[in-house]
């Protein structure tokens, strides 16, 4: 059977069901995981629809127009969202970038400092934000502590509207700084050196080296860090719901969070997803705007 | 071919006992092993008269306990059973989640619904539908670190109950008083430390209510009345003028010792038991308005969809009997008078003297439950950046308040 069926194909078509059959069980988990919920969401913005009741509406485009023209609380935490990655995302790869030139070169407990600086990233998120709470306390925190040694007298950083997105940037930032170093880590260390020592016998520095060879070489990955971390911090939600809960006075209150609000809190689905589609478009655009640029600086 | 047959009638044996029994999801958020022993107990307690029935106690934390329970609801596996807070209740009640149990408590021989006082049901019941039955009803009282007060030559809250000047300018003062930095000892400490955020009603309202206040009337607020600020001002001072209680962004713990006075529930005494100072406890301070104990409730519920409601509204009746409510009392509060008046409830904590829990006794019987609205959630959501504002040293406490109104009067409706 099989062997006449073989013969009634040809090779390339043989190799295509073949090549189904292996990505089959990863399409189907993508078409079911992700298209699935993607396409429903979708649906579920242009509802009206209560989680507890199970009450839903067709409301078409309402809930879009409602979040965009009526609710000014939206653009507020629109603007908190922004806020949190137009700051985050240069600290963290100008860090990341910094950590991985001084570590990318063999010495004496490289290995050590590589692993101080990466553990972060596998530390569980409740732990991280919990510590850093009781770090950050007003008057017996140590980070207050430390400064009061150089005679600063530190804010109530979690509880003072201007001072709260600043520490949770920066504690999101030493939490994910250490994903971003290994990756640049890995760039560096496949620049050839014979680039370096050409430059070097052609007179060039350490900062002339690093500009005209290092950084266009790292382009690529900075690229990659850049979309991941635009789009990782955009999406952030586990670090303001545990160490401000949106707070104080709004002014940690982010895009996912607000979902998360909207949709399992008051109950608000169809809005919820609204906003989430909202979300999505908003990573899109930024991506492929990254991707754009990329391509006319080329 | 007998073989056969006998191995086919045993299997369809087995299929149709597992065909009868039936096991109930109950979904709790206590993790405490005394409280689910208890529960286990009560749940083994019913198989004498339901014996193909099991229970599972499934227990969700606290902090995402609504959550968890409205995505299992929306997803279509709901729990059979479950417990409810006061400020989820209107919203569970309205969206018709919850199945009407008043035909089985009717039904249940020997089941005095009556025994439930109109005000304990209140959350509970529309019309003649009966939604759920509170089996914690938990008023606050203050604990007081005894070895402090003995320390500084004071008299103690339970001494100033007895005597009649036991108020909330006492509480103040008391606080200011034992309040002792070096030694990193806070005067007063609110509800487990959450007085600022998500107990922020559970922290005022003892004191609101006290002041002739309250958080909302008749769908409107009135946490900007004159008597609401002066309550809210006099806490306000404590945490900024006096510097005596915890503040936002700090910690303290009453139960570690390095707090004087605390405001919490009677379930919290299982925290002193290896405590290294004396302590007590007393019913909550007076304010113009005289005493206003302050309640927080949970009830039992049956959920609408489960898959075995009749039985589960069996269940409920049997976990509220007055037998089983006096068994759990231990740790929830009765809502049932007759279990509330024995003598057996007096004693029924090992680690609390009679005299004790007559304050508990006291503070149920004449309590009021915390606020709920239907739209809770939302009406906490908007309150939250006031509260937040409110909680800085140079707050202008009646303006925060009075926007505060106008920020959740909308939702009030």
């Amino acid at each position: 059977m099989m062997s006449a069926l073989r013969s009634g194909l040809t090779l390339k078509t043989r190799e295509a069901i073949a090549g189904w059959l292996f990505v089959s069980p990863i399409l189907t988990g993508f078409l079911i995981f992700f298209v699935g919920p993607l396409i429903a969401v979708f649906y579920y913005s242009t509802t009206e629809w209560n989680l507890l009741s199970q009450q839903s509406r067709f409301v078409g485009m309402e809930n879009y127009v409602d979040a965009l023209t009526r609710n000014d609380t939206f653009w507020h935490v629109l603007g908190n969202s922004l806020v949190f990655a137009a700051g985050l995302v240069p600290l963290n790869m100008a860090l990341a970038l910094g950590l991985a030139i001084a570590l990318s070169r063999p010495f004496r407990g490289v290995v050590v400092f590589r692993t101080l600086f990466f553990a972060p990233v596998i530390t569980s998120a409740v732990a991280w934000a919990i510590i850093w709470t009781f770090l950050l306390q007003h008057e017996s925190g140590a980070v207050n502590r430390a400064l009061s040694l150089v005679g600063i007298d530190g804010p109530n950083w979690l509880h003072e509207p201007r001072w709260a997105m600043a520490a949770v940037i920066v504690t999101r930032v030493l939490k994910t700084v250490g994903l971003n170093m290994i990756l640049y880590i890995a760039a560096l260390q496949s620049i050839p050196r014979d680039y370096e020592e050409a430059a070097r016998l052609e007179g060039a520095n350490g900062w002339d080296i690093f500009r005209r060879i290092t950084w266009p070489l790292l382009a690529p990955t900075t690229l990659v860090i850049m979309v991941i971390t635009v789009v990782g911090s955009l999406k952030v939600f586990d670090h303001i719901y545990l160490m401000t809960g949106g707070g104080p006075q709004n002014a940690t209150l982010v895009l996912a969070f607000y979902i998360y609000e909207q949709g399992f809190k008051f109950f608000n689905t169809g809005y919820a997803s609204a906003l989430a589609v909202v979300l999505f478009v908003l990573i899109l655009a930024l991506t492929v705007l990254q991707m754009l640029l990329k391509t006319v600086r080329k | 071919m007998i073989k056969r047959l006998i191995i086919a009638t045993a299997l369809t044996g087995t299929f149709a006992s597992a065909a009868a029994a039936e096991e109930l999801r109950f979904t709790v958020w206590t993790g405490s092993e005394a409280h689910l022993a208890m529960l286990n107990g009560i749940a083994e307690s019913f198989a004498e008269t339901h014996p193909d029935v099991t229970v599972k106690f499934d227990t969700i934390p606290f902090g995402d306990y609504v959550q968890k329970l409205t995505l299992q609801l929306a997803g279509g596996n709901p729990p059979d059973l479950g417990w409810l807070l006061e400020s989820s209740a209107p919203a569970f009640v309205n969206a018709g989640v919850l199945e009407d149990v008043s035909g089985v408590l009717e039904a249940t021989e020997g089941y005095d619904y009556a025994d439930f006082s109109e005000p304990a049901m209140g959350l509970w019941t529309k019309g003649d539908a009966v939604y759920g039955i509170p089996f914690s009803t938990s008023p606050f009282l203050i604990y007081f670190n005894a070895s402090l007060y003995d320390a500084a030559g004071l008299e103690t809250p339970a001494e100033r109950a007895a005597d009649g000047t036991w108020t909330w300018e006492q509480l103040k003062s008391d606080a200011a008083a034992l309040r002792d930095a070096d030694a990193g000892v806070w005067g007063y400490e609110t509800v487990d430390g959450q007085g600022y955020d998500a107990r922020v009603m559970h922290n005022l309202m003892p004191i609101v209510r006290s002041y002739g206040g309250d958080a909302w009337t008749d769908g409107i607020c009135t946490l900007d009345s004159k008597e609401s600020a002066a309550a809210v001002q006099l806490f306000h001072d404590m945490v900024y003028a006096d510097k005596s209680t915890v503040p936002p962004g700090e910690q303290g713990d009453f139960f570690s010792g390095n707090a004087a006075l605390t405001m919490t529930q009677i379930s919290r005494v299982s925290k002193l038991a290896d405590a290294g100072f004396d302590w007590g406890i007393a019913p909550l301070p007076s304010g113009p308005a005289g005493v206003a104990s302050t309640v927080g409730q949970a009830a039992v519920v049956a959920f609408a969809q489960g898959k075995n409601k009749e039985i589960a509204a069996e269940f409920l009746a049997h976990m509220t009997s007055e037998e089983n409510v006096a068994g759990m009392a231990e740790f929830f509060p009765p809502a049932r008078k007759s279990v509330l008046e024995s003598d057996a409830f007096l004693s029924s904590n090992p680690a609390v003297q009679p005299e004790q829990m007559e304050i508990v006794a006291a503070g149920i019987e004449g309590g009021s439950v915390l606020p709920s609205h239907e739209r809770y959630p939302q009406i906490e959501a908007a309150a939250r950046p006031d509260f937040d504002a409110l909680w800085a040293a140079d707050a202008d406490v009646p303006a925060v308040l009075a926007r505060l109104c106008d920020d959740i009067d909308p939702l009030l409706k």
